[in-house]
């Protein structure tokens, strides 16, 4: 059925108008589609409004796209004006339709900026767009766009003149600033993970993910653990997404730097303390120490302890995360290129803490023990990830400690004496408990792809770890 | 019980010859048969698209075949007044489309057909103070466009423009993208990707940095992308793709690890990926066929040695020949 010119243009019109009033109908859409339609029913809108889903038939869709697409060209050009109104329809449609469409991105950048729109309209409709084009590259980066847009509007407002404000309501206006900044951050790894979940190893959205975090929560110990405490789950079940993993690895990185900084430095805050005694306190029920602040220089030595024993506790719970996975599911490369990434990131910060020591006044005339060499309390990790936990980081009980504490168990402050030393606290990862785990699957497992990554990583160690002590 | 590994079976019928006329025929024609939805879904990516196709039929020797004038004309019509160049007429200018832009000139002979100070000025005024360079005015920024911009950069003149550019903060951003495992992501911190090491590794080849790359430790993780079909996937645990047979290749030339691979098995992946009927390479055996896979297809065999093929430049993914007349041998590791 060949229809002309404007009968098309007269359809796109009312198609266009009906996809706006549909997000002024139900300000909840939640989701995109194409409705697989053939004919065109006389006189009902293609556009189909179902709970929160919104759908598009697709018998329109060859004229409805082409139709839209020239006409913002048009415009581009200067050959046809349009309104900010019908700009903003215009290009929501379109990018509902083919987000990677970079120039209609760019013409809703320029209604931002003069106040047509406002970013959150933005970020959903990029969220919609990506419950469809999950891996779409231009509507991540116009999503970090708009992000760079509101975290400029918000440290503009921040640095009003004090003058100007009472302290309580200035006070009041920085926390409403940063709740909205928290809500937004979660909101975008909602999206990121829900873009996760519709496309796998979605490298564009873990990668924007890691980039909300490096813009939005730079040096937020607590927001990096929760990150690795929701995102244990999903990985679990998602053990090819090798992106997945990578966050992981990230998030690792960044504690690490984190805490060794805070291990350094002589004084640590009453937040971060909260933090890391959150996080020694997530394995095996331990209650957190109570220390005394009056006495600084006690509380820096208790917070670098902490420190290191939460570092340490990380790394276990990453390594034992890894193991099981391993162990369950066996011939994935991605586990194994994670185990490697893990015990790279655990090497490196070994490297690093025993040059901190030495610097420091530690008494240096401590030997320095290589993990190379220090068979030491060493369990491996492998062989009884279950054991550890009885007898692992935690050590055996001991009373009357440097701490005190209401009767229960906690983390042994004698393991982060330990890693100054250069000796490796029980249960800790280490080359020869690593070449342990590999035998143990060699001996155990038949699948012949396990074997090929276990002897893969094997050779690693002994290629890339040895030769950078 | 043995896991299922991520990989393609080759079927025993899959085409195990070098189709290169149904090639020439299939990207010949591509345009022309396109209905109008299907084309400008793509639009946003047409100068690439230009680039694409123009290439694969220099390689096969059938250049000719194309329309000179039209696609000349096309290009100038696409230069914007900041000297950036638009992917088709009336889109934004970007430096993706400005490289592909320039490097379709350079297959013809014919880059003054653009203004080429004012490709320069707005190549010069997408560099970030963290020595990346942005997309276009609006900021995004990634080590692939570093890519673009050198190789863009080089092409109008190949000597006197080098100062335009802060060549040492560039390699420096680069450089932090620069992974534990060799490999280079496309943001300092990013997963290591096959797409990004080949724009990081052709970067610092055009400037002479190849020796900054740690070569035995990227080869292997190269390498390790060959999966039992022998194609190439670009991380672990995705599936073969010839166009990673393309990123991945190049990138182990570049820092002279070609050998480290299969390439008997590497080779029967790539032609079995062909279409026997319409012509053109899909990404993976039965899928459909693009001009994207088509020239990635064919410069991969070219790599490989195939002789019926132009040798090709694995850095800048030219003829040779095109750049032995600009003078332009970015460096290789041997």
């Amino acid at each position: 059925m060949a229809e002309s010119e404007e009968e098309v243009d007269v359809l796109v019109q009312r198609v266009v108008k009906d996809i706006t009033n549909a997000f002024k109908r139900n300000p909840n859409i939640d989701e995109i589609g194409v409705i697989p339609c053939p004919e065109a029913r006389y006189n009902r809108s293609p556009i189909v409004l179902v709970e929160n889903k919104l759908g598009v038939e697709s018998w329109c869709v060859k004229f409805l796209l082409p139709s839209v697409h020239n006409k913002l060209l048009l415009y581009r050009q200067r050959k046809h004006w349009l309104d900010r109104e019908a700009l903003a329809d215009i290009t929501c449609t379109l990018l509902l339709l083919n987000p990677d469409f970079t120039t209609a991105w760019n013409v809703r950048k320029e209604l931002l900026q003069c106040g047509a729109l406002s970013p959150e309209k933005d970020l959903y409709l990029g969220k919609l767009a990506l419950t469809k084009f999950p891996k779409s590259p231009e509507t991540w980066i116009h999503r970090r766009w708009v992000l760079q847009q509101i975290l400029l509007q918000s440290s503009g407002r921040s640095q009003k003149d004090p003058q100007s404000e009472e302290e309580r309501a200035d006070g009041e206006q920085s926390r409403r600033l940063n709740d909205q900044l928290a809500r937004t951050l979660h909101q975008e790894m909602k999206v990121c993970s829900d873009a996760a979940c519709r496309y796998p190893s979605n490298y564009n959205a873990w990668s924007h993910r890691i980039w909300v975090l490096q813009h939005m929560a730079t040096g937020n110990v607590k927001v990096f653990h929760d990150e690795l405490s929701s995102t244990r789950l999903w990985v679990s079940m998602h053990v090819s997404d090798h992106s997945g993993f990578h966050y992981r690895q990230y998030l690792l990185k960044e504690l690490i730097a984190e805490l060794s900084q805070a291990a350094a430095s002589t004084t640590t805050t009453t937040t971060s303390t909260g933090v890391l005694q959150h996080m020694c306190s997530t394995v095996a029920g331990i209650s957190p120490p109570h220390h005394d602040q009056a006495n600084g220089e006690e509380a820096g030595e208790d917070g670098r302890q902490l420190s290191s024993t939460a570092l340490l506790q990380l790394f276990h719970q990453e390594v034992e995360l890894c193991t099981d996975l391993i162990q369950s599911f066996p011939g994935h490369e991605t586990l194994w290129s994670h185990r490697r990434h893990v015990y790279y990131l655990w090497h490196d910060w070994r490297r690093e803490h025993k040059h901190q020591c030495h610097r420091g006044s530690n008494g240096g005339s401590e030997p320095d023990r290589l993990e190379n060499g220090d068979e030491g309390p060493l369990k491996a990790c492998a062989q009884s990830p279950a054991g550890l936990g009885e007898d692992g980081v935690n050590g055996p009980r001991h009373a009357g400690e440097a701490m005190e504490v209401d009767g229960a168990s906690l983390p042994d402050p004698r393991n982060s004496k330990r890693l100054k030393r250069g000796a490796l606290p029980p249960g800790a990862p280490a080359l020869p408990s690593e070449h342990g785990f590999v035998s143990g699957i060699l001996d155990s497992d038949c699948d012949p792809e396990q074997r090929r990554f276990a002897l893969a990583y094997r050779k690693w160690l002994d290629t890339v770890i040895v030769q950078h002590p | 019980m043995g896991t299922q590994v991520k990989d393609v079976i080759i079927k025993p019928d899959a085409p195990s010859t070098l189709l290169l006329d149904k090639h020439a025929d299939y990207i010949a024609a591509y345009g022309s048969k396109k209905d109008d939805y299907e084309y400008t879904l793509s639009e946003y990516l047409r100068m690439s698209g230009i680039y694409w196709g123009l290439t694969v039929m220099d390689l096969m020797g059938q250049l000719p075949r194309m329309n000179r004038q039209e696609i000349v004309d096309f290009i100038k019509s696409c230069q914007h007044e900041c000297g950036g160049v638009s992917a088709s007429i009336g889109h934004d200018p970007h430096l993706l489309y400005t490289l592909s832009a320039v490097q379709i000139l350079c297959l013809y002979d014919n880059v003054d057909a653009l203004d080429v100070d004012k490709v320069v000025e707005y190549i010069k005024g997408l560099q970030q103070e963290d020595g990346s360079f942005a997309g276009d005015k609006w900021g995004e920024h990634s080590s692939q466009r570093l890519y673009s911009i050198y190789d863009s950069r080089l092409h109008p003149s190949p000597q006197g423009k080098i100062d335009s550019i802060n060549v040492d903060k560039a390699v420096e951003f680069v450089l932090s993208c620069m992974n534990f495992d060799g490999g280079f992501g496309c943001r300092p911190g990013s997963e290591s990707h096959a797409g990004q090491i080949y724009c990081c590794s052709g970067f610092l080849s055009l400037t002479g940095q190849l020796h900054q790359v740690n070569a035995d430790l990227l080869g292997w993780w190269l390498c390790e992308r060959q999966l039992p079909s022998g194609g190439l996937n670009g991380r672990p645990e995705k599936l073969p793709d010839v166009c990673y047979s393309w990123w991945v290749l190049a990138s182990l030339k570049i820092i002279g690890r070609i050998h480290w691979i299969d390439k008997a098995k590497l080779r029967s992946f790539i032609l079995a990926c062909q279409d026997e009927e319409t012509g053109g390479f899909a990404d993976r055996p039965g899928d459909m066929v693009d001009p994207f896979h088509t020239l990635f297809g064919v410069a991969g065999l070219s790599l490989l040695g195939d002789e019926q093929v132009k040798a090709v430049n694995p850095v800048l993914c030219m003829p040779e020949d095109v750049l032995q007349r600009i003078d332009l041998q970015p460096d290789i590791l041997s």
